[in-house]
């Protein structure tokens, strides 16, 4: 299958756009390896290199296109070998002796399409058998790249909005739409489930503030309710702040320069707020990129903790109560790569919904090693690139959701269930059902006698009025 | 002919053992040194020790990950085997140092040194032609993936025949020259090439989780050396 160009139509070209590219790359790199701590993975990984091809068995996108540019070793090959070139003495000494490999035009173009043709699932690294983690080059060279304004378009703009907009989130939501979203919530949780919950605003001396991805508050109604109604049941002392509540870091994806200041926003809020911890959504992205709250805030800082494993806890203890009814439905569970790879959220959820459904189904493979849902690495943001998302990038994943044969198919990750969602609706399975776990939570949690007599009341109060 | 033996064996296996040794040792001396440097720089010093020890011992001895490509990957584990045991453990090898420098250590018994030494041409042999083989590796491979396990097989088919002269048609003394010659020019390759994972494999796995440590101030850097601070997003 030839390789589609898309990453063209996703660029914003500003600034010096598209001059002088080759001398500004080799500047962004030189100054990305001086100041970061890439040198000695690029001087280890260009040394041993072995090309093996084993991480071709493992990549999904390959495994569907068959195209050899979107093998793993040979898309970090194509970094590596502009550090030999340019940052080791022999690769100096060599190109002035013999002559040999230029960095042009075309080949940073090259560099750009390849990059953003990778989901960084991370997933190729678990195969090398010298170790070579070929997400980290392609999240470097991702940051050079965006160093010389080759970045996607819905990347840049998330984060324009989030770091120099109005609003400060990359969904553009002002907080009183905030708070009116919030209110319909807070409705909704009493009209159905006639419990009286409250998100609390700017709460000082909170335990936790909570970091949603933003869009949650947009699309993932039921997810937000969640996690309010576990908070409420557990007595959990949480806050959202108004001066930051988006977990959202689409720099994880193009550029660590714009990852730190965002994770410095963070902490500036719950520091603001007194809180000990930040309490992170359902998102895997978000969540990986609060794991970095200590490399760029250091060890004092606030300790980061994702929903999932709130609930976990609070579960496990016996602190949520339970209905008898519980889910029926087929359910299976898709890992997001970000928070299940090194294999630190993978029992958590799984203990949840093996606690809630009563037909729980698992994919194969799953877990460390999942397949991706084809919308990693900010990619599930372009939507110009569906149709390559939903084709050949998710393929794997919906041959999976396939095979399980389940009616509802939980991810805890805002990105993922975007991405899962448009999967199966070009897939052929439309009638899949794509939730969080904290959806699920919601729909068994027994919220125990005040619910109950609230809804009995309501009954009387309703035979009163007729 | 006994003169170029005697240097082959001699002065110029010493060169290449050596520049081998000096070679990895650089190579040693820089991970380290720059794996300290990178872990002083860390933001986050909290370093996943046992997963990192863990995941680098199954991958020096990875009997549970042959799985992927099993064809290729069982292939390339036994080739492993026998050139790492052969060259070191040969009773014949062994004499040349008690002989040449008076150390000496347990010999593998001649059998098996010949049973593994089948397996290394076989193996060579037949990573080579699965390099060719499989479109994934072959349009990865370069010279050197094919020529290493080649010139790798030289002093193993040489050094069958010097062992078993009824397998060897040509005179013995031409052949072991062929033999110590490869073999030093194997050795004086190690530094130079991919073989150098002799000695990285063991650090590859920390020098991935310790890229991944990122300083905590590197993006605010890379932005003032690029003059980018005040530049709008």
């Amino acid at each position: 299958m030839a390789i589609e160009q898309k990453y063209s139509y996703n660029v914003e070209q500003k600034g010096l756009g598209g001059t002088d590219r080759v001398r500004r790359f080799l500047q962004a790199f030189s100054a990305i390896l001086r100041h970061g701590n890439y040198h000695l993975a690029l001087d280890t990984y260009s040394k041993l290199s072995a090309k093996c091809a084993r991480c071709a068995a493992s990549c999904q996108l390959y495994q569907a296109t068959g195209a050899p540019e979107d093998i793993p070793c040979h898309r970090s090959e194509l970094l590596l070998r502009v550090y030999r070139r340019y940052f080791t003495q022999s690769g100096i000494l060599r190109a002035r002796l013999f002559g040999g490999f230029t960095l042009t035009d075309e080949y940073i173009d090259e560099m750009a399409e390849s990059f953003y043709r990778c989901t960084a699932c991370r997933r190729c690294k678990a195969t090398c058998p010298v170790g070579i983690d070929h997400a980290l080059v392609t999240h470097l060279g991702r940051w050079i790249l965006a160093e010389i304004d080759l970045i996607p378009r819905a990347l840049l703009v998330s984060v324009r909005e989030q770091l120099e907009g109005d609003t400060g989130n990359t969904s553009a939501i002002p907080v009183p739409a905030l708070k009116d979203t919030v209110e319909f919530l807070e409705e909704e949780l009493e009209d159905i489930y006639n419990v009286n919950i409250t998100f609390p605003f700017d709460v000082e001396g909170a335990e936790f503030v909570f970091f949603p991805a933003v869009s949650d508050y947009l699309m993932e109604a039921d997810t937000l309710m969640g996690n309010a109604a576990v908070m409420h049941v557990t007595d959990g002392s949480w806050t959202i702040g108004t001066g930051n509540y988006d977990g959202i870091n689409y720099g994880l994806f193009y550029s660590d320069r714009m990852m730190e200041r965002i994770v410095k926003n963070v902490v500036e809020e719950a520091n603001r707020l007194g809180a000990d911890k930040i309490l992170v959504g359902e998102c895997g992205h978000a969540t990986r990129s609060a794991w970095y709250v200590p490399a760029f805030c250091g060890p004092d800082a606030p300790e980061v903790v994702n929903c999932l494993e709130y609930a976990y806890e609070q579960l496990k203890a016996g602190n949520i109560p339970l209905k008898k009814d519980l889910i029926k439905e087929r359910v299976t569970y898709h890992d997001p790569c970000n928070i299940a790879r090194a294999g630190k959220i993978v029992d958590q959820p799984r203990e949840i919904l093996k606690a809630i459904c009563e037909n729980y189904v698992e994919m194969t493979p799953s877990g460390t090693e999942n397949y991706c849902c084809g919308g990693g690495g900010g990619t599930v943001s372009i939507d110009e690139i569906r149709k390559f998302r939903t084709g050949p990038l998710g393929k794997r994943k919906a041959d999976q959701i396939r095979a399980t044969g389940a009616e509802i198919v939980v991810s805890p990750c805002a990105n993922c269930k975007k991405q899962l969602g448009e999967l199966c609706q070009d897939n052929g399975m439309e009638d899949v059902e794509i939730k969080g776990v904290h959806d699920l939570l919601l729909e068994v949690i027994d919220f125990g006698v005040d619910a109950e007599s609230e809804k009995e009341e309501e009954q009387q109060e309703e035979v009163a009025a007729g | 002919m006994d003169v170029w033996l005697k240097w082959a064996m001699g002065p110029l296996f010493w060169t290449a053992f050596v520049f081998m040794v000096l070679g990895l040792l650089r190579h040693l001396g820089l991970t380290i040194w720059e794996a300290i440097k990178t872990y002083r720089r860390a933001g986050d010093k909290n370093i996943p020790t046992k997963q990192v020890m863990s995941s680098t011992v199954r991958w020096l001895i990875p009997v549970d990950r042959l799985k992927n490509r099993w064809l290729y990957s069982i292939t390339t584990f036994l080739f492993h085997i026998g050139v790492i045991l052969v060259p070191i453990f040969l009773a014949g090898h062994i004499a040349l140092w008690r002989q040449g420098v008076g150390i000496s250590w347990p010999a593998l018994p001649n059998s098996v040194a010949t049973a593994l030494t089948w397996v290394v041409i076989v193996t060579s042999l037949a990573v080579v032609v699965q390099r060719v083989w499989a479109k994934d590796s072959r349009v990865l491979s370069r010279f050197q993936d094919y020529a290493l396990p080649l010139l790798i097989a030289i002093p193993f088919v040489t050094g069958f025949m010097v062992m078993h002269p009824a397998w060897n048609p040509f005179s013995r003394d031409p052949v072991l020259l062929v033999h110590a010659l490869s073999a030093d020019l194997l050795i004086f390759l190690v530094p130079l090439t991919k073989l150098s994972h002799m000695i990285l494999m063991p650090f590859t796995q920390l020098v991935s989780e310790l890229s991944w440590h990122f300083p905590p101030d590197a993006g605010s850097r890379v932005g003032a050396t690029l003059d980018k601070e005040n530049e709008p997003i």
